[in-house]
């Protein structure tokens, strides 16, 4: 049997209720679009597989709902994830400042060798632009982001966003990775190796706060 | 309930998930050991007993009741009965055949279709009698009985339930009562009630409109209404026309599925919103809906307030894009959930308003929108009602949900604690009632707060067509905590009753995508009928221990 992937590692869409994570996602990986997608309760999952430089790269995705209250529950897939996206709504000023709040969330509770990507979504909506591309540019670089405004209703940007990320955590351990391909030539899980690594394995269930060691 | 050998297993307890413990992973490295070897397996453990009409065989776990009834199904249409035979674990099999016979003979021979049916009747009273026997019998088994009897549920109207089913009470209660809230098989019998379903069985088209038909199928009202449909709907009537209502009965009577015609008032008397006595409700009415459109006027121009408008807007993005399934989407209805919400939100600080609650709001509303129009319509225009009705069914759908809420508030409050009990509770009552689905899932790494989170917060509304959510709150409302308590059995039937599906999945990505877009599309009153029937032996089973799902 054909080996479906090479390399499978988890991304997480975070940001405020409403920013447009689930039509992003949902553009990804089915290429469709919903105007009005129903609100996400706790967290969903979808997947994907790319070929980057010739690896296939399995992709979990964890889609959060944005609500406050639900930070209990999503915070326990922080340390799980490989790749974050930070995402706001061009639309939304008030989106835009809240980045703040969920980068240190994820400086909290997240490993820290996440890779991060901040998207500005809802790019076509031109009009109702309330966030600059220069003011998402910046905040990126203050963080040492990369940063992409995207449209999941145009299509526009959302393929590149993803792979980028992709690229990113490849890159972020492909130390990892050349060692496991060497030895074994076979697929492999990052999240496995950071598990092994005892990086991040603390039960999920537990309250949020649980402790990577 | 079930025999020696499943018992032990039943009641085993897994030695716990240790925190921080490295756990194998799934993917290339760990491939799942080896297909064909564990469908073999499956099979062998999942073969359905063979047919023995003479012994009657109990149905122990969710599949081999449903593999013996399956037949059944098709057939009979009758809610009372299966849940009879549900929770009494009636011989199903000698049940039915004889049924069928009858129904085959019914046309040309009056006569021997009265015998049979008096068979089935002797039957019944039979594996009555068995399962009282053995009921003692277990009885003796368990030292912790009477522990937990005492812990039942003691201030709950239906206490019966549990406390008549201690092996100390008399035979007799425990054979009456057990079936009291499906009705009694005295009820069954003398309306010849197998008959009757049988033959004006109505057809049911293969696919159900997703749209349109908002009540449940059975009881619509349409030409083609039973029989037993028609009677039932007496009963309800009946019950309902007294100056008293007997709200115990009208439990009883309800716990199978509320008629659509007498659904609303039904609704509104069991949640406590309106009073037993009939000639206190219009004035109860009034002065409720008065005390609603109090609060719009004092609060509902806060919305835009500084501490309010993070409510608000939350509340203002998420009513466009519920479920298009109901009529939630029409201009008026959008502005009526607003105001609902936002009014409980701020009433109830400790949660305020949490994404999903907006769900239950629908149930509520689209059955009383119902109780103003005369015929179920397809995209109904609530705007062409008259704005006194709208009122009504706002104030109405208000309070109902607020009552709703009063008992699953922590669900909602910070960190969600009532959820977060609850998924683990479930988790550890799956592990006693199928140990494979629970260990399959471990195996690949699936945790029950990744599907079963939203199973909680949005009392299975995501995972069910709005029919069924109707008529599953029918029976949450007859059972005492049946949004609170009852729900979590509900959803332990529910996770087994796709085990096929989920051994069948080799992977967690698999496993994940299944568990969260489960193929209940054409799910309908059968369905849940079956589900709640589980759920009511589960909970059966359980409830004079509740320590044993508890870590």
């Amino acid at each position: 049997m054909a080996k479906q992937y090479d390399v499978l590692f988890r991304l997480l869409l975070l940001g405020d209720s409403g920013v447009g994570k689930t039509c992003l996602l949902c553009r990804f990986t089915d290429n469709e679009f919903h105007p009005s997608h129903i609100s996400t309760i706790g967290v969903d999952f979808k997947m994907k597989t790319l070929v980057i430089d010739g690896i296939k790269v399995r992709i979990q995705i964890w889609d959060t709902a944005g609500q406050e209250r639900y930070q209990t529950i999503t915070k326990q897939y922080y340390r799980r994830a490989q790749g974050i996206f930070l995402v706001y709504d061009i639309t939304s000023e008030r989106s835009f400042q809240h980045i703040m709040k969920w980068a240190s969330d994820v400086d909290e509770y997240a490993p820290s060798k996440v890779q991060k990507i901040l998207v500005g979504n809802k790019s076509d909506e031109v009009d109702k632009r309330q966030v600059a591309t220069e003011q998402g540019v910046k905040l990126a670089k203050a963080y040492g982001m990369d940063f992409f405004e995207t449209s999941a209703f145009t299509n526009h940007n959302i393929t590149e966003t993803f792979t980028r990320l992709a690229e990113q955590v490849l890159a972020a351990n492909k130390k990892d990775l050349d060692l496991l391909q060497m030895s074994m030539n076979d697929e492999l899980d990052l999240a496995a190796l950071e598990e092994e690594e005892g990086l991040c394995n603390s039960a999920a269930g537990d309250q949020g706060k649980g402790c990577w060691c | 309930m079930s025999s020696d050998g499943n018992k032990k297993q039943f009641w085993k307890r897994n030695a716990a998930k240790v925190p921080g413990s490295i756990q194998h992973v799934y993917g290339a490295q760990h491939p799942p050991f080896d297909p064909l070897l564990h469908a073999n397996l499956i099979k062998a453990g999942n073969k359905p007993p063979p047919a023995t009409p003479g012994k009657p065989k109990k149905a122990t776990t969710f599949q081999e009741f449903e593999s013996i009834t399956s037949d059944a199904w098709d057939v009979g249409d009758d809610d009372d009965e299966l849940l009879a035979m549900a929770a009494q674990n009636l011989n199903i099999e000698v049940v039915m055949e004889t049924a069928n016979k009858v129904i085959e003979n019914h046309s040309k021979q009056q006569e021997r279709q009265r015998l049979d049916d008096t068979t089935e009747l002797e039957q019944r009273e039979e594996d009555t009698q068995e399962e009282v026997a053995e009921e003692e019998e277990e009885g003796e088994d368990e030292e912790y009985e009477d522990d937990r009897v005492e812990e039942g549920d003691v201030t709950s109207p239906e206490v019966s339930f549990a406390s008549q089913s201690s092996p100390y009470t008399d035979g007799r209660l425990v054979k009456s009562h057990s079936e009291a809230p499906i009705g009694s098989p005295k009820d069954a019998a003398s309306e010849h009630a197998a008959l009757h379903r049988q033959r004006s069985l109505p057809h049911r088209p293969p696919v159900i409109p997703l749209v349109a038909r908002m009540a449940d199928q059975n009881t619509s009202g349409t030409p083609a209404m039973t029989e037993r449909e028609a009677s039932r709907l007496d009963k309800f009537k009946q019950l309902l026309a007294g100056p008293n209502t007997d709200l115990e009965e009208l439990r009883k009577l309800s716990w199978s599925g509320i008629p659509r015609q007498v659904r609303p008032i039904t609704w509104k008397l069991l949640s406590g919103y309106l009073p037993a006595n009939a000639e206190r409700r219009e004035s109860v009415l009034q002065r409720k809906r008065q005390e609603y459109f109090g609060f719009i006027q004092q609060y509902y121009d806060s919305r835009n307030d500084e501490h309010h408008q993070d409510t608000y807007r939350q509340i203002h993005i998420d009513i466009p894009r519920m479920s298009p399934e109901s009529l939630v989407l029409q201009p008026k209805v959008t502005e009526i959930f607003e105001r609902i919400l936002f009014i409980w939100a701020i009433r109830h600080p400790a949660s305020g308003y949490v994404q999903g609650i907006n769900d239950l709001v629908t149930p509520f509303f689209v059955v009383y929108v119902f109780e103003y129009i005369e015929e179920e319509v397809e995209n109904f225009d609530v705007s062409s009602l008259q704005e006194e009705a709208l009122r009504n069914i706002e104030a109405d759908s208000f309070w109902c949900m607020s009552k709703l809420l009063d008992g699953i508030q922590d669900n909602y409050t910070f960190a969600q604690p009532g959820i977060q009990r609850k998924v683990k509770a479930l988790e550890e009552l799956v592990s006693r009632i199928d140990e494979s689905v629970h260990r399959h899932m471990q195996q690949y790494e699936v945790e029950y707060l990744q599907f079963a989170f939203r199973w909680m917060n949005n009392l299975l509304m995501r995972e069910l067509p709005l029919r069924c959510t109707i008529r599953l709150w029918d029976t949450y409302q007859a059972e005492p905590e049946g949004f609170s308590h009852f729900h979590l059995y509900v959803c332990a039937a529910f996770l087994v009753r796709w085990r096929k599906e989920i051994l069948e999945e080799r992977d967690f990505q698999g496993l994940m995508i299944l568990l969260q877009n489960l193929p209940t599309m054409h799910w309908g009153n059968e369905e849940v009928s079956v589900l709640l029937a589980e759920a009511y032996r589960l909970k059966f089973a359980f409830a004079d221990a509740p320590n044993h799902y508890k870590r």
